[in-house]
């Protein structure tokens, strides 16, 4: 027996098939639908998801889905969803990339939305203007930390070294970090991590001598001299056992859980601030925070109070007013700001800044404090990084592990430095 | 043509017409015969075309454009395939990661499997048990965990440090020195012999045992046999697994991905070339360049699969 499909059913039956498809994408639901995507790691999860639900509570008909990724994989489904026309209505976004996603237009401008529906009136200026791009505000800062110098008291304490102060500089930090390694209380750990490749730590060297790593006008702020004075001074550490050895660096991945400190490699690891919560979960040692070490002794303004991380929300979005709200929510509700604490930075607003800090645990406190006594050691924020900058970060590790690894000399891998950049800026 | 038209006599013209009918009618007959078959390729079909062709086409449209994924693209010409020749050096050296990676790591693999699956078939006892664990490594060889597993293997206080600690070697961490980095992934490779073993198994069923017995009574060594024998009636196995391999190889992105934490280092030492590739689209914006990175790989596999190929003439011996 044969089947029989005449030209006319089949036809009819593949356009069954596509009106079929197409019902399960139209959206039936009452509800306002509102999508979020950040990234973090669990704990940054669950406070996000309770901040979600007292929206909801307050919102009924309000249905909310959040998605969260790893930083490595964010970008690339981020990418991908917003080429799709698929992007979240609010979107988790960094100072490295929000000159890039707004000039490209994916972001919705805020301006207009202030101060009624989004009130950051005590919201600290220099973050409001740090989510700005081209005088539109397209980003709210979630919270302020800056670049810092994570420590494992109890490995400092063991060995008998005292912790560095707000005046140590490099040399003598370099000094006891070899001292550190010496004393050999466990086997296995060194000083302090390798941070030649790192490039807020890198950022923070050329800052304090004056320097930046990029310009406003998109082109490199530092020269030869300097990158090679860095990767020289990281040659002397690497010599003296203060930080480890090139192949254990390696295996960091750029996030907590591989950083040298973490995997008990080494006394000391350069992070930010706001991760100091989710270090301190994650180590045994008891640790503690101090700014970058000084150039030399009358150096400053390395650090600067940076906007952790923003709420965007899309271009794309078809409930652009709703998104508006939950951000608004998000960074101007006391329940909200309790349930978030200063996992993603110190709140900007004064007044939740207030709420927070008088509920914060020994921990907790820890980045708030910092952040609020760098002193001296804090000056201005710098222009957003110019597209290319992610690929500068890599270039600047790729380099600095070939000078680790004696392939490169500190002189040829500053000039190889300063080259590639040139070409990675040039090529936009 | 239109000539021939104009002078053909009548009669032709019937018979021309006639043949169409014809031809008609065996078109009809051959589609009746043939839509079910049709009807349940459908399935693929739409999940060929729509998702393997049409994005291939796709993505050759956008090798000659900027696009950047968040803007709509813009023609660009063969720019990217000049830069690709003429001004990009981690081109070079993602190729050359890659070859040694295939040329190093196909051989091998094909020699450690050939080697299980002829021990396999001496007939021991509880052969199921062997093939299946053997297999296994195959069955989770790409996945993220495994590599994660062999990134616990090969790091400085790994498994394998502490092993060769036992002999009063301090070895490196594996994994992130750039001078081994790239053999532990060849390692890890090799590890997952598990499909072409079983290929090989089959391949090695297939020869008539009659042949050994009676090159046995010859008084052929066993050495012998393996190789009168058992490798010229192989070679189409081989073969096979050889090219199958090889495109595998080329396409390896997992293992490095996950080894390297994303960046191909330590100094670009497994930055195999599509994890070159997936950085430049996904991580620098740069899908345009991407697509004709991925379509230079697409003709660098098409040239080693056709040099196999013609290569094969000269060794696979064929049953006939």
């Amino acid at each position: 027996m044969t089947l029989r499909v005449s030209r006319r059913n089949f036809m009819a039956g593949g356009a069954t098939l596509l009106s079929l498809s197409a019902l399960g994408s139209s959206a039936f639901a009452q509800d306002t639908r509102l999508r979020l995507l950040w990234w973090g790691s669990q704990p940054r999860a669950d406070r996000t998801n309770k901040v979600s639900e007292l929206y909801k509570a307050k919102n009924p008909g309000t249905s909310i889905t959040g998605e969260y990724l790893g930083w490595g994989d964010y970008w690339p489904r981020l990418a991908t969803q917003v080429a799709g026309k698929n992007a979240p209505d609010v979107i988790q976004m960094d100072y490295r990339y929000i000159v890039e996603y707004a000039r490209r237009g994916a972001l919705a401008p805020l301006d207009s939305y202030m101060p009624s529906k989004l009130n950051l009136g005590d919201f600290d200026k220099a973050q409001i203007e740090g989510g700005s791009v081209d005088g539109h505000l397209y980003g709210v800062s979630l919270g302020a930390n800056s670049a810092a110098t994570m420590l494992s008291k109890t490995a400092f304490e063991e060995a008998g070294i005292d912790l560095p102060t707000k005046a140590t500089t490099w040399e003598e930090f370099g000094k006891m970090a070899a001292e550190l390694t010496k004393a050999g209380k466990r086997k296995g750990m060194f000083g302090m991590a390798d941070g030649s490749g790192g490039e807020p730590l890198f950022e923070n060297y050329l800052r304090q001598r004056g320097k930046a790593l990029y310009t406003a006008d998109a082109k490199i702020g530092f020269g030869v001299e300097e990158a090679s004075e860095w990767f020289d001074m990281w040659n002397k550490f690497r010599e003296s056992g203060a930080c480890v050895p090139p192949d254990i660096q390696a295996l960091d991945k750029n996030d907590i859980e591989t950083n040298t400190l973490t995997l008990g490699k080494s006394a000391a690891g350069f992070a930010h601030s706001n991760q100091f919560v989710a270090y301190q979960q994650m180590n045994k040692d008891k640790l503690t925070l101090a700014n970058h070490m000084r150039v030399t002794k009358d150096s400053k303004g390395g650090h600067y109070r940076k906007p952790s991380m923003f709420f965007s929300v899309s271009a794309q979005s078809k409930v652009v007013d709703q998104a508006v709200d939950y951000v608004n929510f998000f960074v101007t509700n006391p329940d909200a700001a309790l349930a978030l604490g200063v996992e993603r930075g110190i709140p900007e607003s004064a007044a939740m800044r207030e709420v927070v800090a008088a509920k914060l645990d020994a921990v907790g406190k820890v980045p708030l404090e910092y952040v609020s006594g760098l002193g001296d050691l804090a000056g201005k924020l710098p222009p957003p990084p110019p597209a290319g900058a992610g690929e500068g970060e890599l270039t600047l590790r790729n380099i600095s592990e070939q000078v680790g690894f004696g392939q490169l000399t500190a002189a040829d891998g500053a000039k190889q430095l300063v080259d590639e950049l040139t070409r990675i800026l040039a090529r936009g | 043509m239109n000539n021939a038209m104009r002078t053909m006599p009548a009669e032709a013209a019937t018979v021309e017409r006639y043949r169409g009918a014809v031809a008609d009618s065996r078109f009809r007959r051959l589609w009746n015969a043939n839509a079910p078959g049709y009807l349940f390729l459908l399935p693929w079909l739409l999940g060929f075309f729509g998702l393997t062709f049409g994005p291939a086409l796709m993505s050759l449209y956008l090798s000659f454009t900027d696009f950047d994924m968040l803007r709509s693209p813009g023609w660009v010409g063969a720019a990217n395939y000049v830069r690709i020749a003429t001004a990009d050096p981690k081109f070079a050296s993602a190729m050359s990661v890659t070859l040694t990676y295939v040329m190093l790591a196909v051989p091998f693999k094909l020699a450690f499997a050939l080697m299980v699956a002829l021990a396999l078939n001496r007939g021991i006892k509880g052969l199921p048990i062997y093939r299946a664990i053997f297999y296994l490594p195959s069955l989770l060889g790409a996945s993220v965990a495994i590599a994660v597993l062999w990134r616990q293997l090969f790091a400085g206080d790994g498994l394998v440090n502490a092993a060769l600690a036992q002999f009063g070697i301090q070895g490196p961490s594996w994994i992130s020195h750039p001078n081994y980095s790239i053999y532990t992934l060849v390692a890890l490779s090799v590890w997952q012999f598990g499909s072409p073993m079983i290929i090989f198994l089959a391949g090695l069923r297939q020869i008539p045992q009659d042949m050994y017995e009676a090159a046995s009574l010859d008084g052929a060594s066993k050495f012998r046999q393996f190789y009168k024998i058992t490798l010229p009636l192989l070679t189409p196995v081989i073969f096979f697994n050889a090219v199958v391999q090889t495109i595998d190889a080329f396409k390896a992105f997992t293992p490095a991905f996950i080894i390297s934490g994303g960046t191909g280092g330590p100094i670009n030492s497994t930055l195999f070339y599509t994890l070159y590739l997936y950085q430049e689209a996904f991580g620098n914006f740069r899908m345009g360049y991407a697509s004709a990175l991925a379509w230079i790989l697409v003709i660098i596999i098409a040239i080693f699969t056709a040099f196999s190929f013609l290569s094969s003439r000269y060794w696979v011996h064929y049953d006939d």
